[in-house]
């Protein structure tokens, strides 16, 4: 028996999405010589594990440079739009050649 | 945005928040290499954060920085907007809605075509037109994803440049639309002042905070849907919102202006800024509500001395994270009969005075609510070396010191609405610099109230 019921033809409501797809960026097989910048957000205990990923990495790379997270500043705080804003330009003054982004947890 | 650089990076991440992650990389639109630390670095002993660090963490972020780059992000093909979606009956759409996590669990109005050009009617603004580009999908905060999830909510088409205000305030950078899926799991209150209150048959007397009333409820509810629709904050089996625990969505609060007129007070939008007369929508996040605050007296300070007790028990832990930020906001709704005995004497920023001098907490029991919620190295000094506090959070080192627990007395925010016939108040605690209030004017297109009462015959 065929329903009375009407149908509906209804409309997505998720709206365009505007992100443009970006490659990363080529790795670096080989960190000695290298610098890696270090960027946190000063929570979930970075006081301790920065140090402890600087000693692994470098155990393996003794010939690699960190550049500390004070250097950076706290891109998610108070500050986050000046930090966030100045970040790029300090990447370059310290000649960074990767980063460590923390801490999402 | 570094890896945009043509910086390899990678992530330190919780596996808590893997899900999040993937959404956040997607909305990004760049692949992200990460370092995973399982479980919860702020329950774990000295001795299985090493542990954890070495087996799994720097591993990972290692292999992320010298391995292979990650893989290229794929993007699954959706239906481009204003094309219709999917055909069937109620409950079908019903179904197919849950299915895709397009509703908040309750049955949504199907938004057909023609509701939405309904909607669309009362705007000036064109369908496709653009208010910014929202988090964490990367989606278009567009005029016509506002109709479309203004009609699933329940809505009246009449309260459709309500719908794009309460939108372009919450795309104002100021409100941080990129935190709503943070843990402490705030949600956005929508404060409506102004004509459009009796206009649009807002409640803001007794039971102004309940469902029921279809227009508070409904813009309420419209906002929980757009921040999940448009956003993409979903919780399980979705990702995307992280509140832990979380809080359902806030029906619409409106403000009793005639109350706060007899009384003698300026509204609450005309504290922000706006000529008496003005369609005003504020949105303000919410993280805590207090208990009711009953108080009884004839004078002033017989209410507002109640208010600082109960607030201050409430709040003065959370106040930690405003701290950190150097802002939060308490917001206060009086209850018109309590907001008619203290205006008698006493001016709004006299109460903003008294409660800021009464509310204190100590540095050392704010200091150890900071390193208890995620901040170890949590430094009043610090705070007031890099200018987010006053120089007074630092006057001594005397750990038993009492701080002021709002920063300063003009971040305290009063409006009246509630029972006339009660002694009730209650007061709304903001997440720090996660969506202060943002207010936007409610651009009424001409001929707004004749399209309105034409609906309405």
């Amino acid at each position: 028996m065929a329903s009375n019921e009407p149908r509906y033809d209804v409309l997505s409501p998720l709206p365009r999405k505007a992100v443009q797809a970006t490659a990363a960026a080529p790795r670096i097989p080989d960190l000695n010589g290298k610098t890696v910048a270090e960027l946190w957000d000063v929570i979930f205990r970075g006081e301790t594990i920065y140090p402890l990923v600087r000693q692994y990495i470098q155990a393996r790379y003794p010939g690699v440079r960190f550049v500390g997270y004070e250097s950076f500043g706290n891109f998610h705080g108070a500050r986050e739009a000046e930090v966030s804003a100045q970040i790029p330009e300090k990447l370059r003054a310290h000649g960074a050649d990767a980063a460590i982004v923390g801490i999402g947890a | 945005m570094v890896e945009r650089l043509g910086i390899p990076t990678a992530s330190i991440v919780g596996s808590g928040f893997l899900k999040q992650a993937e959404v956040v990389t997607r909305g990004l639109g760049v692949p992200l290499a990460i370092g995973v630390y399982p479980g919860t670095p702020m329950v774990d002993s000295e001795e299985v954060l090493r542990r954890k660090v070495e087996e799994s963490l720097a591993p990972g972020l290692l292999q992320g920085l010298t391995g292979e780059a990650p893989a290229a992000l794929q993007t699954a093909a959706e239906p481009a907007p204003g094309t219709i979606a999917f055909s069937g009956s109620f409950d079908e759409v019903q179904e197919q809605f849950h299915r895709n996590l397009w509703s908040d669990g309750l049955p949504i109005v199907p938004p057909t075509r023609e509701r939405v050009d309904a909607f669309l009617a009362f705007t000036p603004r064109k369908r496709h037109d653009v208010l910014g580009i929202v988090p964490q999908e990367g989606r278009e905060a567009s005029i016509l994803s506002i109709a479309i999830n203004g009609v699933m909510a329940g809505c009246r088409p009449e309260y459709m440049p309500v719908l794009v205000a309460i939108v372009e305030a919450m795309v104002d950078p100021k409100f941080r639309i990129q935190d709503c899926g943070s843990t402490p799991g705030w949600e956005p209150l929508v404060i409506v002042n102004g004509p459009i209150v009796k206009a649009l048959e807002f409640n803001s007397g007794q039971g102004v905070m309940r469902t029921g009333r279809q227009a508070n409820t409904s813009v309420g509810r419209f906002v929980r849907l757009y921040l999940r629709n448009v956003c993409g904050y979903r919780i399980p089996p979705g990702a995307g919102d992280k509140g832990s625990i979380g809080q359902s969505f806030l029906v619409a609060m409106a403000e009793d202006e005639d109350s706060a007129a007899e009384a003698g007070w300026p509204t609450y939008a005309q504290d922000r800024g706006f000529a008496p007369g003005d369609n005003v929508v504020t949105v303000h996040s919410v993280v805590s509500i207090t208990s009711p605050m009953y108080s009884a007296g004839d004078r002033a300070v017989d209410h507002v001395q109640q208010w600082a007790e109960i607030i201050g028990g409430s709040f003065t832990y959370w106040a930690h994270t405003g701290f950190k930020t150097g802002l939060w906001n308490p917001l206060i709704v009086a209850g018109p009969s309590v907001a008619k005995v203290i205006a008698a004497e006493w001016s709004k920023d006299d109460v903003r005075r008294y409660l800021y001098d009464r509310m204190r907490v100590t540095a050392e029991r704010i200091t150890h609510y900071a390193r208890m919620t995620s901040t170890p190295t949590f430094s009043l000094e610090r705070l007031v070396r890099d200018g987010i506090l006053p120089a007074e959070y630092a006057a001594s080192d005397d750990p038993q010191r009492e701080l002021h627990i709002v920063i300063r007395p003009e971040m305290i925010e009063i409006l009246v609405a509630g029972d006339p016939g009660r002694n009730q108040s209650r007061a709304y605690m903001g997440n720090h610099i996660q969506g202060p209030p943002t207010s936007r004017r409610v651009d009424l297109p001409s001929g707004w109230d004749a399209m309105r009462l034409a609906r309405q015959t």
